[in-house]
């Protein structure tokens, strides 16, 4: 149940109507249609620090899906589980992302393993990313491609406590997706 | 904003600024598109809050002031305010009338004496008894001594009638009434009961949209509307179809996106992407 009231389609504000004209446009935009004039900003700001960039979509899904479960925000991880694996990752590797099965016991790629390393810190904070780990990171991402991934991992946690405190709902189609893939919910 | 004096004298826009002081009332009338009673939430703007709006107002270039409710003279700080709009612009204060009475009355009318004020009272039918069972016991009464009184002390009055299918014999006899309490014809209203609000499920009323409601902006505590048939309540939550900001500092804000919807332009900021 959200703690805010997720705006219908009739109920949109004459500014932001385009966002509704197919229907549903799911929670986060449902929700910041209560202010209309954060919508088309927050949702263009959102669009392109998650959208398509110089780093490879594996890479981005691994970050966000990483970052939104070291987070525990059920929102993001249901609904970027059901995104990763429709993006090709294995079952074992969404299990190993979410927390479920350690990394190192699925993912050998040096270049994947300092990246979740990097990701784990950006997630879980506080303080600057220790020097080792931008080391390890530059090992295998161009400078501007870090700085693509950094923004990448602070607007997923952005997003992850913007759909945590207001319990965002999880689609249903994704979750019964989940269920039949055996993944459940969270574990605390 | 030059804009907002080519979209009031293109008929765009409306030359009036609502601002909606709050959201209680004395009273609960079953067809009051806010909802309004004694019990609502209140939802008052500070006399600092409709005073800067007002401000701002005439420097973009709207033409006339209105303050509307709830009831604002609920509000202590409302007759002194509307006092000061009104040396900033034409205002008409929307009231039902059943407050100005006794020391509110005569405040009042020290307050608004000489300016360009009118008031507009709410009188729905020439019987009392008929009236009162719509708006609450005396109000007819109230609201005819009130207008005497404004009448008499050089404050325009307005009467809005708020009735669906009045029949022709008791609509005259309404007029009749009006006239006898000074009100010119062209300041007797009859509005429309609007399928909002208290209203809401009331078939035979006229459901208020962007297709049939003009452009008047209007400002509340929760935002600005494109009307003040859109700052509605329904089972305690503000209608938010004809919202266009939240945020109504400065004032530019909610008339740009006021503009943009009557010119039919895309909000700006407006990207394409696919996430949900």
């Amino acid at each position: 149940m959200p703690r805010v009231h997720l705006l219908a389609p009739h109920e949109a504000p004459l500014t932001v109507r385009d966002f509704f004209a197919e229907g549903d446009p799911g929670p986060i935009a449902a929700s910041l249609a209560q202010v209309p004039e954060l919508l088309g900003p927050a949702m263009a700001f959102v669009g392109a620090a998650l959208g398509p960039g110089a780093v490879d979509a594996r890479a981005r899904e691994m970050v966000v899906l990483r970052c939104s479960a070291v987070q525990r925000c059920r929102y993001c991880t249901q609904t970027h589980s059901a995104v990763a694996l429709d993006a090709g990752f294995s079952l074992d590797e969404v299990r190993a992302l979410r927390g479920e099965a350690p990394l190192e016991e699925i993912f050998s790629d040096p270049r994947d393993l300092a990246l979740l390393a990097w990701t784990d810190a950006m997630a879980t904070g506080p303080g600057q990313i220790a020097d080792g780990l931008h080391a390890a990171l530059a090992l295998h991402f161009a400078e501007h491609e870090i700085v693509e991934l950094a923004l990448l991992a602070s607007a997923t946690v952005m997003l992850n406590r913007y759909c945590s405190a207001l319990l965002l709902p999880v689609d249903e189609e994704h979750l019964r997706r989940l269920a039949r893939e055996c993944l459940g919910e969270l574990r605390d | 904003m030059i804009e907002v004096a080519q979209a009031i004298a293109g008929g765009r826009l409306s030359g009036r600024l609502w601002i909606v002081s709050n959201l209680d009332c004395n009273l609960a009338c079953a067809f009051c598109l806010t909802a309004s009673s004694p019990l609502a939430d209140r939802r008052a703007m500070t006399a600092d809050e409709m005073l800067r709006v007002a401000r701002e107002g005439r420097d973009l270039g709207f033409a006339a002031l209105g303050v509307t409710g709830g009831e604002p003279l609920l509000l202590p700080w409302v007759p002194e305010a509307v006092a000061e709009m009104a040396g900033l612009l034409p205002t008409v204060l929307l009231t039902n009338g059943t407050l100005l009475r006794g020391r509110r009355l005569e405040e009042a009318l020290r307050a608004w004496a000489g300016l360009p004020i009118a008031v507009q009272l709410s009188l729905d039918h020439p019987d009392p008894a008929t009236n009162d069972a719509g708006r609450g016991p005396g109000s007819h009464a109230s609201v005819v001594h009130a207008a005497r009184e404004l009448a008499l002390h050089g404050i325009r009055v307005r009467i809005a009638t708020t009735a669906a299918g009045l029949p022709p014999e008791e609509w005259e006899a309404l007029r009749r009434l009006a006239r006898d309490l000074g009100v010119a014809e062209a300041d007797h209203l009859l509005r429309p009961i609007a399928r909002r609000g208290r209203a809401a499920g009331l078939g035979s009323a006229i459901a208020p949209g962007l297709h049939n409601v003009p452009a008047e902006l209007a400002i509340t505590r929760d935002g600005a509307f494109w009307s003040t048939f859109g700052t509605t309540v329904r089972d305690g939550r503000l209608d938010t179809d004809l919202l266009l900001t939240r945020r109504t500092a400065p004032l530019s804000l909610p008339v740009r996106a006021m503009l943009d919807v009557a010119a039919g332009r895309p909000p700006r900021g407006k990207t394409a992407q696919g996430f949900r």
